[in-house]
């Protein structure tokens, strides 16, 4: 299984540079951080101790740049009809699905990795607060994780790549700004179990957590939860197109 | 040996395969034919584990897909339609890729595509990227890929296609030489093909088996013993 992870995994990173889609993405994603950490986020003016001029805009950069990396993974395979070719070698679903998202996901990593100089030139200027900003870099990519995970999925849905994209945007843009509390709004239930059970199901709510720095068990496994969820939702897709 | 035993499928109602029933031994070579829409493309895929039927079975080697899928696979060779590769790998990485999917080492992959090079003339294309090919090395790419593994079972949708004469004739003997050890499933319009290369047809017209024969007692169904006479007159009267 892990040698079958490996395969997809080596096949669809080298196939972001080879389509040297991993180079766009890359410098998109370069220019909108700096553009909205030194100009947006006035990193000279604020105290950046933790990096808050680069993270603060972190959650909406990534959900606009995800997309981009997971739009082709399965929706060009259904175009191309090279589908048909992958599904009928003898590897299974899972180690397919999961490697695609690796493949993804550590893409991202590299890219969180390209900003590293940033970090480096606040901790040699400024008192940076280290620990929190590595926090705040493992809560990036987390989400950045759970974000691959919903890309899939939603490519898996389409033939067309440019489809994938805007749906990914879109439903992205849904998990993040939609506030579950609305559901017992009415009711004055203010402090109970299930007010905190609903808020817990926020994405933005763990996101200004994660991102100012708290990792948190609850953080982990919201996120963990979302990705697992979302791929096995991917299978279930490949599968259900076989039948 | 492939079992089919009443296999069925339908899309959204329309009854794509219906009832098919058949049995393919080791050193046959089956040509599929059948008018366009005959279900053809759908028993490949039905075959190749690509899709699932609405019913029957499908047993390979005595197993199905239900309990040993990848088992199947990895003595399965299938090429689709159009020959789908990826074309922003160069053909030796198309083949590799391939080879490592089947499970193939290093070594025994590399031995194996230089088998395979020589036999296909992929030579002086193996570092081209497979986007720039032309249809014909598309297609050659595409079976070698396939035969990485050598598979017991070699399904080939329309496998000439976009192929020159002598790269057709190459291509049918190299077949005729893979089907004394093994199955060889061919899908195909071309009726000169059908006559030169299979031992067995088997005639779809709208999703039903109509007539499971050989190319010569098919030719004798039409008053001029040709295959496609024969062909026309069968699948318009079915119509």
């Amino acid at each position: 299984m892990l040698k079958q992870i490996n395969l997809i995994f080596q096949k669809e990173f080298c196939s972001f540079f080879r389509t040297r889609l991993a180079y766009f993405v890359l410098g998109i994603y370069l220019f909108l951080s700096m553009f909205c950490t030194f100009y947006l986020g006035l990193y000279f003016d604020v105290l950046n101790a933790n990096l808050f001029s680069f993270f603060y805009f972190q959650v909406n950069i990534l959900m606009l740049v995800v997309p981009a990396l997971t739009m082709r993974l399965w929706a060009d395979e259904y175009k191309t009809g090279s589908i048909e070719l992958l599904l009928t070698r003898p590897l299974s679903y899972t180690s397919v699905v999961i490697g695609k998202f690796l493949a993804a996901w550590g893409l991202c990593l590299l890219m969180l990795v390209c900003t590293f100089p940033l970090w480096l030139y606040t901790a040699t200027n400024l008192s940076a607060d280290n620990l929190n900003i590595a926090a705040s870099y493992f809560g990036c990519f987390l989400i950045s994780g759970s974000m691959c995970a919903v890309g899939c999925m939603v490519s898996a849905f389409n033939k067309n790549p440019i489809v994938a994209y805007l749906g990914s945007v879109l439903l992205l843009t849904l998990l993040i700004t939609v506030n579950y509390n609305f559901i017992f709004n009415g009711l004055n239930l203010s402090g109970s179990l299930i007010i905190r059970f609903t808020q817990s199901l926020n994405f933005f709510y763990h996101q200004s957590t994660l991102l100012n720095g708290q990792l948190g068990l609850d953080n982990i496994i919201y996120y963990a939860t979302i990705t697992v969820l979302t791929l096995w939702l991917n299978r279930i897709t490949i599968e259900y197109k076989r039948s | 040996m492939i079992t089919v035993k009443n296999l069925c499928k339908d899309f959204n109602n329309i009854k794509a395969l219906n009832n098919i029933n058949f049995t393919i031994r080791r050193g046959e070579i089956a040509a599929l034919l059948g008018p366009n829409g005959a279900g053809k493309s759908t028993l490949m895929r039905l075959l190749s584990g690509y899709i699932d039927p609405t019913a029957g079975e499908i047993e390979i080697f005595k197993q199905n897909y239900n309990n040993s899928r990848r088992q199947i696979l990895s003595e399965l060779g299938y090429v689709p339609e159009n020959a789908p590769l990826y074309g922003e790998m160069t053909v030796f990485e198309f083949l590799k890729f391939m080879a490592a999917a089947y499970g193939l080492s290093s070594p025994e992959a590399d031995k194996r595509i230089a088998g395979l090079t020589r036999q296909f003339e992929l030579t002086n294309v193996l570092t081209q990227r497979c986007e720039t090919l032309s249809k014909g090395f598309k297609q050659r790419v595409a079976i070698a890929g396939s035969l990485t593994s050598s598979p017991r079972i070699l399904i080939l949708d329309e496998p000439t296609e976009g192929l020159d004469p002598n790269q057709k004739f190459s291509l049918r003997q190299f077949l005729k030489d893979y089907a004394r050890k093994n199955i060889v499933i061919i899908s195909t319009h071309i009726m000169e093909e059908v006559t030169a290369l299979s031992s067995r047809v088997l005639l779809l017209n709208h999703g039903k088996l109509i007539k499971d024969t050989t190319a010569a007692l098919l030719s004798e169904l039409s008053p001029d013993n040709s295959l496609e006479t024969a062909f026309r007159s069968i699948t318009r009267q079915k119509q």
